[in-house]
């Protein structure tokens, strides 16, 4: 995937949206090292990106939306739902990160929430296996997974279960 | 009465969002996460066999369930001057399109700790036949005054 310098930051030109393509250079179960730093990519969330992970879920509370609203709270300004992570995973890791291999099935997730996440934020995923094992003739792995904003603070942590396709 | 963290009690319901799944809202939400993995895109290659499973086509993101259950926890929470602090989730049945899903919750158990307070919320997001497609437990943290 092509990408272009953005000030600091690293910014994708085009998510490739084929998970097809760079399959064959994904890592398989057999390949996963526990305890191995997943390949990470700064991310800027932007208002754009908030609102239609917004509209995908129907999330319409003004914290998100109404930046009058927001600035009166004490938040002090926009946040984005918690569960914007569910897009950062994929915003923060390169075309050949095994999570996009076709077929991996989300088997549960965990996630603790520090701080909210805020447009304009750069975000940095810091992200690895941490188990596999076998279950059912099903083979599982364990993510692990913080993401930190510009300021190196915790957003939110989570841990996934999935299972691999085989 | 307003709820507080000293009036809630085990028991006490939450009531999520209804949420009309189909072809469209799943392919929103591959825009909206990213997350492209043909199991919510491919009708074709949804024919084949995973493993011992047969999905029998499409199927809805497991975390789009995240999504409105972490929705009901926040908008319950925010009024309250609460904040979602923690979810944990399995799926149990798969989503399809023309589905109607509904996440709920139930007050599980307060805990008081040194600096704060906290309410253990089971979660669980329902088909319209009743059945179970997810559960979980959540926790809201009540800051202290």
């Amino acid at each position: 995937m092509a990408r272009k310098q953005v000030g600091a930051m690293v910014q994708p030109d085009a998510f490739e949206t084929d998970f097809w393509k760079q399959a064959n250079l994904r890592k398989l179960w057999d390949d996963i090292i526990p305890g191995e730093p997943r390949k990470t990519i700064p991310y800027t969330l932007t208002r754009e990106a908030i609102e239609l992970y917004c509209a995908a879920v129907g999330e319409n509370h003004p914290l998100y939306f109404d930046e009058d609203y927001a600035r009166a709270t004490h938040y002090g300004g926009l946040i984005a739902p918690p569960s914007i992570h569910i897009l950062l995973m994929f915003s923060c890791t390169p075309a050949d990160d095994w999570m996009r291999s076709p077929g991996t099935v989300n088997a549960g997730q965990s996630w603790s929430y520090n701080i909210p996440a805020r447009p304009g934020d750069v975000i940095r995923l810091e992200a690895r296996a941490l188990d596999k094992f076998v279950k059912r003739e099903r083979l599982f792995v364990v993510h692990d997974n913080v993401f930190f904003n510009q300021h190196g603070e915790v957003i939110c942590s989570g841990r996934g279960w999935t299972i691999r396709p085989t | 009465m307003t709820t507080t963290f000293e009036n809630l009690n085990a028991g006490d319901a939450i009531a999520g969002p209804q949420f009309a799944v189909s072809r469209e809202s799943i392919r929103l939400f591959c825009d909206a996460s990213l997350d492209y993995n043909p199991l919510h895109l491919d009708d074709e290659y949804m024919k084949g066999d995973f493993g011992k499973t047969n999905f029998g086509g499409i199927i809805m993101h497991g975390m789009n369930n995240f999504g409105l259950i972490s929705r009901m926890i926040t908008d319950w929470a925010y009024p309250l001057g609460a904040v979602h602090r923690r979810l944990e989730t399995r799926w149990v049945k798969p989503v399809r399109p023309g589905d109607t899903i509904q996440p709920t919750g139930i007050v599980k158990s307060k805990q008081m700790t040194s600096k704060s307070r906290w309410v253990l919320i089971d979660v669980l997001v329902s088909n319209q036949a009743g059945e179970k497609v997810a559960t979980g437990e959540a926790m809201v943290e009540f800051p202290p005054d």
